[in-house]
């Protein structure tokens, strides 16, 4: 087992779980929306929260993209099987793209329907809508693009179960670095890797 | 201020005073138009910053008054950005196709008692429809202070289009009060 315990940058670090507080947010804001006894203005206000945390996430998911072509994550561990490490990749790929389409899916919903609401992020800046109506027929469109951000929720839900369990499984069974890599820094608690490139 | 406004105002302006119409000046910094609505069941309340009015009123001879009110429909302000973003859209004001609502009062009359009716016309989205405006007037010298209420049904102006056009979401009742503090001006 390698000793050398590599951790992600602490941007990455930062960006990583502040997207995983959104994405935990944005489901379960997401089934109380859809399926929740609430009242309408409950609803509306509900509506305009995951509007606000979904483009939050967008454009999170963007810098982390940025950044990590800048910064390249740590390796798989050492004497990690291939077939995990290609598992792995697109489990990862498949968690950034959801993290880029979902919120694209939502806003073109958004953007589509009829009742043609202003996104207004957190209460404060207006968000525009996508030129889709121009596009495409909106009635239509709303509704696969609603299917796609319904179905694309179910299964990132899905995957983020699977991301938990794989990284739980290297934790308590394989026993390897894999999760303390992303851990949030504590301070004092940093490993040698944070160190390392200054000095 | 489009031409045909300038015209109507310019036209009022130039309405000889027979002894009798005094012309008024609006202040616009102590006047206010005011609105209020009910959205999935929660009163709001909102006002247009924004508004001119040209006023002729002699209260001796109510019924030779007239007044033109131009209120900037972008200029609509409720407190929350969401709504105010949404006000000029298509749906509601449309302010790309029509920026102003106008009242226009062909004359005044006189309830008694401070009391007095503003006979006119009102437009909004280019829908026209006759609206009588009571309003308390109290008179202080050369100063006026005019109060008054109108309950307006927002879709007879075609305010709220498409899913908006029915109380399911957004009431239809609409309350415009309109509070006008204004003096004489000189010469007239």
């Amino acid at each position: 087992m390698a000793k050398d315990t590599q951790r992600y940058s602490r941007v990455a670090i930062l960006l990583h779980w502040v997207s995983a507080l959104c994405v935990l947010a944005l489901l379960g804001m997401g089934l109380l929306m859809v399926h929740g006894d609430l009242a309408p203005m409950r609803r509306f206000q509900l509506y305009q929260w995951h509007k606000s945390v979904g483009i939050t996430v967008l454009l999170l998911t963007i810098l982390r993209l940025a950044w990590r072509l800048k910064q390249k994550p740590p390796p798989h561990p050492d004497g990690m099987p291939a077939r995990e490490r290609r598992m792995a990749s697109a489990a990862h790929h498949a968690l950034y793209g959801l993290l880029v389409g979902l919120p694209l899916a939502g806003w073109a919903v958004v953007s589509l329907s009829p009742f043609n609401i202003p996104t207004v992020l957190f209460g404060q800046i207006p968000w525009p809508h996508l030129p889709l109506s121009e596009l495409v027929d909106a009635a239509a469109g709303e509704a696969v693009m609603k299917r796609v951000h319904a179905y694309g929720a179910w299964f990132l839900g899905l995957l983020v179960l699977l991301h938990v369990a794989a990284a739980l499984r290297h934790h308590w069974i394989l026993r390897d670095d894999v999760l303390r890599r992303m851990s949030p820094a504590l301070r004092g608690a940093s490993s040698p890797s944070l160190t390392r490139s200054s000095s | 201020m489009n031409v045909r406004h300038l015209a109507i105002l310019m036209a009022l302006q130039a309405v000889p005073s027979h002894g009798f119409a005094a012309e008024w000046q609006v202040d616009p910094a102590k006047s206010a138009i005011r609105f209020s609505g009910v959205q999935v069941g929660v009163p709001f309340t909102g006002g247009f910053q924004r508004f001119e009015a040209a006023v002729s009123f002699d209260p001796g001879k109510p019924e030779t008054g007239r007044a033109t009110v131009l209120v900037d429909l972008t200029s609509a302000r409720t407190g929350d950005v969401q709504r105010d973003e949404a006000l000029p859209q298509k749906d509601w004001f449309d302010v790309k196709a029509e920026a102003k609502a106008r009242f226009e009062a062909t004359r005044f009359v006189d309830k008694g008692e401070g009391r007095y009716e503003a006979v006119g016309t009102l437009t909004i989205r280019g829908k026209a429809k006759p609206v009588t405006l009571p309003f308390r007037l109290s008179l202080d010298g050369d100063k006026a202070h005019a109060v008054g209420h109108l309950d307006l049904v927002r879709t007879e102006f075609g305010v709220g289009q498409g899913p908006w056009a029915s109380a399911q979401w957004v009431a239809l009742d609409v309350g415009v009060d309109v509070d006008l503090v204004a003096s004489i001006k000189p010469g007239t």
